[in-house]
C-alpha cells in the first residue's frame, strides 16, 4: 500500500475530527451533572406528592423563581436543582441513599460544591474557598436553612446574632459588655462588618489575614461605613488609624471601657505608642513621647483628647488641636 | 411542618433568650396567611409600651442601654408573596420593622421583587447616641446625637446574564455635643464647648453585570459626597477647665465647613469550573476634602491680658486609594483544595493646609504645612486544604507581606522623605478531626514575625493557639473552646508585651418543642505590659523632670456568663428567662491599690495604678411572657434588670454606677 501526503493529511484530519468530537462530547458530559441525562429529572410537581410540607411554602422561597421562570434546564430547576434527578428516588419509592444529593449526608466541602455551582462567582463570596469557615467546615448549610427558613432574607437558619453566637461565643461575651456596639438590640448586624462567605486581604495592619472582616466599598476598615466623619481624608492623618486600623485603641465588638476603648483611661492607651523609642512611628524616632509642659501628675494632662481634640485626624493642626 | 417550625422557633427563642428587652425577633405565633387574587398574605404588628425606672447614674444608663418610657410599634412584619411566582407588578414585598416610635434603635427594610425584572432592597436604620465619656474627658465630650442610616439597592435583571445596579446611601449625624478647645497658646487652658453637629455623607452607585463565556464581570461606579457643618461656639464666658490658669474666654465661634467627595470603581472578574476559580477585584477611590476653619476667640491670655485671637486655615486634603486582589484556586482532585491570593493597595495621603492666625490685631506669618503620608503594602498568601480521611483533614497556609511607608510632614522636610519597609511572615496549621460524626475537633495555629513594625503595640512576634471541640446529638450540643494570643514587640521585654487568652464552654439543649436551654461561660483574659516615657514633678515640688523607666501594667480578667431557658405550656403561654452577668476581676485584688489620697513620690503611679486593673460587674437578668389570647393575638410582658457596679471608688473620682428596671408589655397581632 502506497502512503501519500493526501492520506496523511486525511487520516489526521479524521483524527482531529474525532478527536473535537471526544472533546466536545466530553465536555457535554462533564457539563451535565454527573454526566446524567435530562430523562432522569422527574420535575418538582413529583416530589410535591411525598414531600407536601416542603412544597406548600416553596414559593416563599428564592429556590422557587427557577421553577417560576419556566426557561431553565430540568438540572437547575426546582427540587432537582439541588438535590439532583429524582428517577431513582422516585423508584425507589423514596428514601435518603436514592437522593443523588442529600445535603445532610454530604461531606462539608461537597455542599459547598453543590451550592457554588449556582451561587459563585459574586463579589461576596469570592473568597468563599478560602474562608476561615469554609477551611473549618462550616459551610452552607451550618447558616442556611432552605426549606424551613424563619429569617426573612438570605435564608437564614436562624436570627443572625443566634447563629453566629452558635459558635463565637467569645464574640457574645464582648456584645454583653457595657459599651458595644448594638448587636443584640438589633440596631447593627454581624455582616454590617463581617462577609461570613470569607473577605479580601485587610488594606491595613500589614494585609493580615482577614478574619471575614469586610471592607467598605473604597476598601478600608468596614468602621467607616457608620463613622464616616473618621474617613478622612486629613492633611493630618493620625498615622495609627490609617496604617495599623481602628482596633489600635478600639476594641470593636464591645468593651468594659467608655467609647470602646482598649483602657479605661486615655493617657495609658497614647503613652504606650507615644514613648519615644527609636525606630518606631512615622519618623523612625519613636511616637513623640509628651513633652516637659506635661506634668502627667496634674489631671489635665491625663485626658489627652481634652487638647489633642481631633484625634483621629485634623486638618488645621498637626497635633490635632483643632 | 408545624413541628419543624415549632422546632425553629424553639431553637431562636433558646438561642435569642439573651437579647435585651426589645421586640420578639422570632415570630410568636405562625401566621399563616391569607391567599388574595394569587398572593399569600401574611402580617404581624406588635404594638406596646416600654418603660423604665433608674437609680444611680442615668448617663451611663443612657449609654449602656438607652431603652425610653413610652408606646412603641416593637416590631412589624408584611410579607407578600405571589403563589406562582407570576405576579403582576412585583412577586415579593417583605417590610420588616423594629422600634419604631422613638425608641433608640429602630430600622426598617424593605423587599420589592419582580421575578426575573428588577429586585429593589431599602435598609434604613436610626441610632440614638448618648455619651458623656465621663471617665475619658470628664465630660466635655458628651453627645447626644441620633444616626440615620439608609441604603437603597436597586437591581434591573437580578437573575439574568446582564444586570444593572443602582444604589443610594445616606448616612447623616445630628445633635448636641461638647468638644474642647485649648487657648490661646501650648500652655493655656482647656475650655469646654458647645458644638451642633451636622454631617451628613451620600453616595450614589450605577453599575452592571456581565455574564460571558463562564466569566462575569462586575463593574461599579460610585460616588460619595461628605459635608460637615459642624458650627461650634462657647455658650457662655468661661474660666476653663483649670481656675488658677488666668486664661479665661468670653466669647468664640468658629464655622469649620469641610466638604468633600469620593468617586471611585470596582471592577471584578470571577470565573469557576470543576478544576479551578479564579477571580479578580480592582478598586479604585479618589477621596478628596476641601475646608475652611474660621476661628474667633476673645478672651485674656494667661497673664490675664485681654486677648483677641483670630485663625483661619483653609485647604485641600487628597486620598487617593488603589487596591487589587487577584486569587486563584485550584482543585487537583476531590480531597485538595489550593488557593493563592496576591494583594496590592497602595493608599496616599497629600495635603495643603494654609493656617494664618492673628493675636490682638498682630498676625503671625501664614504659612502654608505639607504633609504626605504613603501606605503601599504587597501580600501574598497560599492555602492547602487537604482532607485526607472522612474524619481527618489538615490545612496549611503561608503569607508574606511586605509593606513600605513614606512620610513627610511639613515644607521644612520636603527633601527629607522618610521610608521604611516591614515585612511579615505568617505560617499557619491547623487540623480538622471528626473522630465520630456527632464529633469535631478544631486545632490550629498561626505564628507570625515581623520586622520594623510601625507601633510599639502593632504585632511583630505573635503566636496565636487555637482549639474547639464540639459534641452535636440531635437535640444537645456542647462546645468548648481555648484561644491564645500572645504579641512581643521588642528587643527587650520593656517595651511592649500583650497576652491575650480566652476560653469558653456553651451548651444548648432542646428536648421537647416545649423547652429549651442554653448557657455558656467565657473567660477572657488580657495582660499588656508597655515601657512608657513622661514628665512629672516628683513628690509634688521641684521642677517637671522626665521619668524613663514606669511601665504601663494592664491587666483584665473578664468572666461572662449567658443563660436562657424557653419553656411553653399548652401552646398557650411561652416563658422565657435568662441571665447575662459581666465580671471583670482586675488582677484579683479585692481593694484598690493606692487609697484615694495617698500620697506616693510619684504621684503618675497612682494613676497608673486605678487604671490598670479596674474591676466591675455589669449584670443583667430579664423574663419574657407571652400568651396566645386566640389564633391571631397574642400578649407579651418583658422585664429586664441591668446592674452596672465598679469595685473601686472609680476612674478619677468618677462613679458611673447604676442599677435600671425596665419592661414592656405588648401585643401582637398575625395574621
Amino acid at each position: 500500500m502506497r502512503y501519500s501526503w493526501g492520506m496523511l493529511v486525511g487520516g489526521l484530519r479524521g483524527g482531529l475530527g474525532l478527536l473535537s468530537f471526544a472533546f466536545i462530547a466530553a465536555v457535554f458530559f462533564l457539563a451535565s451533572p454527573a454526566g446524567l441525562l435530562a430523562a432522569d429529572y422527574v420535575g418538582s410537581n413529583v416530589c410535591r406528592t411525598c414531600h407536601p410540607n416542603v412544597y406548600s411554602t416553596f414559593f416563599r422561597n428564592p429556590h422557587y423563581k427557577s421553577i417560576a421562570s419556566g426557561r431553565e434546564k430540568p438540572e437547575n430547576t426546582g427540587c432537582e436543582s439541588c438535590h439532583g434527578p429524582g428517577q431513582d428516588h422516585v423508584a425507589a419509592g423514596g428514601g435518603k441513599a436514592t437522593i443523588p444529593v442529600a445535603f445532610s449526608q454530604l461531606a462539608p466541602e461537597k455542599v459547598v460544591d453543590a451550592c457554588l455551582r449556582c451561587h459563585s462567582q459574586t463579589v461576596s463570596r469570592a473568597n468563599i474557598r478560602r474562608s476561615e469557615h469554609t477551611q473549618r467546615d462550616v459551610v452552607c448549610t451550618n447558616c442556611h436553612s432552605i426549606h424551613s427558613s424563619p429569617a426573612p432574607k438570605f435564608l437564614l437558619a436562624r436570627q443572625q446574632t443566634d447563629l453566629c453566637y452558635g459558635c463565637h461565643s467569645s464574640v457574645r461575651a464582648q456584645f454583653s459588655m457595657p459599651f458595644k456596639h448594638r448587636v443584640n438590640e438589633g440596631f447593627i448586624q454581624c455582616t454590617d462588618c463581617h462577609n461570613p462567605h470569607g473577605a479580601f486581604s485587610a488594606t491595613w495592619n500589614m494585609a493580615a489575614r482577614p478574619r471575614m472582616v469586610d471592607q467598605a466599598v473604597g476598601n478600608e476598615e468596614p468602621c467607616l461605613k457608620c463613622h464616616v466623619d473618621k474617613r478622612g481624608p486629613f492633611v493630618f492623618e493620625h498615622a495609627a488609624v490609617r496604617v495599623d486600623g481602628c482596633e489600635t485603641c478600639h476594641s470593636p465588638h464591645g468593651s468594659t471601657n467608655a467609647r470602646l476603648l482598649k483602657r479605661p483611661v486615655v493617657f495609658t492607651l497614647c503613652l504606650e505608642c507615644h514613648n519615644g523609642f527609636a525606630n518606631f512611628g512615622r519618623r523612625l524616632d519613636g511616637p513623640p513621647s509628651p513633652s516637659p509642659t506635661h506634668n502627667l501628675a496634674d489631671p489635665r494632662y491625663q485626658n489627652c483628647t481634652t487638647c489633642h481634640v481631633r484625634i483621629h485626624g485634623s486638618n488645621s493642626n498637626s497635633f490635632f488641636f483643632r | 411542618m408545624r413541628a419543624v417550625l415549632l422546632t425553629a422557633v424553639s431553637l431562636a427563642a433558646a438561642i435569642s433568650g439573651q437579647t435585651p428587652v426589645a421586640p420578639t425577633t422570632e415570630a410568636v405565633g405562625i401566621p399563616r396567611g391569607e391567599n388574595v387574587s394569587g398572593y399569600n398574605v401574611r402580617q404581624s404588628f406588635e404594638l406596646g409600651e416600654r418603660w423604665h425606672s433608674v437609680g444611680g447614674d442615668e448617663g451611663m444608663y443612657r449609654s449602656t442601654v438607652n431603652y425610653g418610657n413610652g408606646p412603641r410599634l416593637l416590631s412589624s412584619s408584611l410579607s407578600v408573596n405571589s403563589l406562582e411566582g407570576h405576579g403582576g407588578l412585583f412577586d415579593q414585598i417583605q417590610i420588616n420593622t423594629l422600634g419604631l416610635g422613638n425608641d433608640p434603635y429602630e430600622s426598617a427594610s424593605l423587599r420589592l421583587e419582580k421575578n426575573r425584572l428588577y429586585r429593589y432592597d431599602l435598609g434604613w436604620r436610626s441610632d440614638a447616641y448618648y455619651n458623656p465619656g465621663l471617665t475619658i474627658a470628664g465630660g466635655e465630650h458628651f453627645m447626644d446625637t441620633v444616626r440615620h442610616v439608609q441604603d437603597h439597592d436597586f437591581t434591573l435583571f437580578p437573575q439574568g446574564s446582564f444586570k444593572l445596579f443602582l444604589g443610594y446611601s445616606s448616612n447623616t449625624q445630628t445633635g448636641p455635643a461638647l468638644t474642647t478647645i485649648q487657648q490661646f497658646n501650648a500652655t493655656g487652658d482647656e475650655f469646654p464647648l458647645f458644638a451642633n453637629i451636622r454631617r451628613s455623607q451620600r453616595e450614589y452607585r450605577l453599575g452592571g453585570e456581565i455574564r460571558l463565556m463562564g466569566f462575569r464581570l462586575n463593574v461599579l461606579h460610585g460616588w460619595v459626597d461628605f459635608k460637615d457643618d459642624t458650627p461650634v461656639s462657647l455658650t457662655s464666658p468661661s474660666a476653663g477647665n483649670n481656675p488658677a490658669d488666668l486664661t479665661a474666654l468670653t466669647s468664640l465661634q468658629r464655622s469649620e465647613p469641610y466638604h468633600g467627595t469620593s468617586p471611585y470603581w470596582r471592577v471584578a472578574l470571577f470565573r469557576e469550573s470543576k478544576l479551578w476559580a479564579a477571580n479578580g477585584r480592582f478598586t479604585y477611590v479618589a477621596g478628596h476634602r476641601a475646608f475652611v476653619d474660621d476661628e474667633t476667640a476673645f478672651g485674656f491670655s494667661r497673664v490675664g491680658a485681654p486677648t483677641g485671637q483670630q485663625v483661619i486655615t483653609l485647604g485641600n486634603a487628597e486620598r487617593p486609594a488603589l487596591a487589587g486582589n487577584l486569587t486563584f484556586s485550584l482543585f487537583p482532585s476531590a480531597k485538595l483544595t489550593l488557593t493563592n491570593q496576591t494583594s496590592i493597595d497602595h493608599i496616599r495621603m497629600v495635603g495643603n493646609s494654609f493656617y494664618t492666625q492673628a493675636t490682638n490685631g498682630i498676625p503671625i506669618t501664614p504659612f502654608n504645612a505639607f504633609t504626605f503620608l504613603g501606605i503601599r503594602t504587597i501580600a501574598n498568601s497560599t492555602d492547602a486544604d487537604l482532607r485526607l480521611t472522612k474524619w481527618f483533614a489538615v490545612r496549611a497556609g503561608y503569607q508574606y507581606s511586605t509593606r513600605r511607608i513614606r512620610s513627610m510632614e511639613s515644607t521644612a522636610l520636603a527633601n527629607g522623605l522618610i521610608e521604611q519597609e516591614n515585612g511579615l511572615n505568617t505560617g499557619l496549621l491547623g487540623l480538622r478531626i471528626h473522630p465520630v460524626k456527632a464529633l469535631s475537633i478544631l486545632l490550629d495555629t498561626e505564628i507570625g514575625r515581623a520586622d520594623k513594625p510601625i507601633y510599639p503595640v502593632s504585632q511583630r512576634n505573635y503566636e496565636t493557639y487555637r482549639g474547639r471541640i464540639e459534641y452535636k446529638q440531635k437535640s444537645f450540643r456542647l462546645a468548648g473552646y481555648s484561644r491564645t494570643d500572645y504579641n512581643t514587640n521588642s528587643a527587650s521585654l520593656a517595651n511592649f508585651a500583650s497576652h491575650s487568652r480566652q476560653y469558653g464552654i456553651d451548651s444548648s439543649w432542646i428536648p421537647k418543642n416545649w423547652f429549651s436551654i442554653d448557657a455558656s461561660y467565657n473567660k477572657l483574659h488580657l495582660d499588656t505590659l508597655g515601657a512608657i516615657n513622661y514628665f512629672t514633678q516628683i513628690a509634688g515640688v521641684g521642677p517637671v523632670q522626665p521619668v524613663t523607666t514606669d511601665q504601663s501594667l494592664y491587666i483584665s480578667n473578664i468572666h461572662t456568663g449567658n443563660l436562657a431557658a424557653r419553656f411553653s405550656i399548652r401552646q398557650r403561654v411561652d416563658v422565657s428567662v435568662g441571665y447575662s452577668h459581666v465580671q471583670d476581676v482586675g488582677d484579683g485584688r479585692s481593694v484598690i491599690l493606692f487609697a484615694r489620697g495617698t500620697t506616693l513620690s510619684n504621684p503618675v503611679t497612682f494613676a497608673l495604678a486605678s487604671a490598670q486593673s479596674f474591676p466591675l460587674s455589669y449584670l443583667s437578668p430579664q423574663g419574657r411572657i407571652s400568651v396566645r389570647i386566640n389564633e391571631k393575638l397574642r400578649w407579651n410582658a418583658g422585664y429586664q434588670h441591668y446592674g452596672y457596679h465598679e469595685d473601686f471608688s472609680g476612674l478619677q473620682g468618677i462613679s458611673q454606677n447604676y442599677r435600671a428596671h425596665t419592661g414592656y408589655s405588648s401585643v401582637l397581632w398575625s395574621f
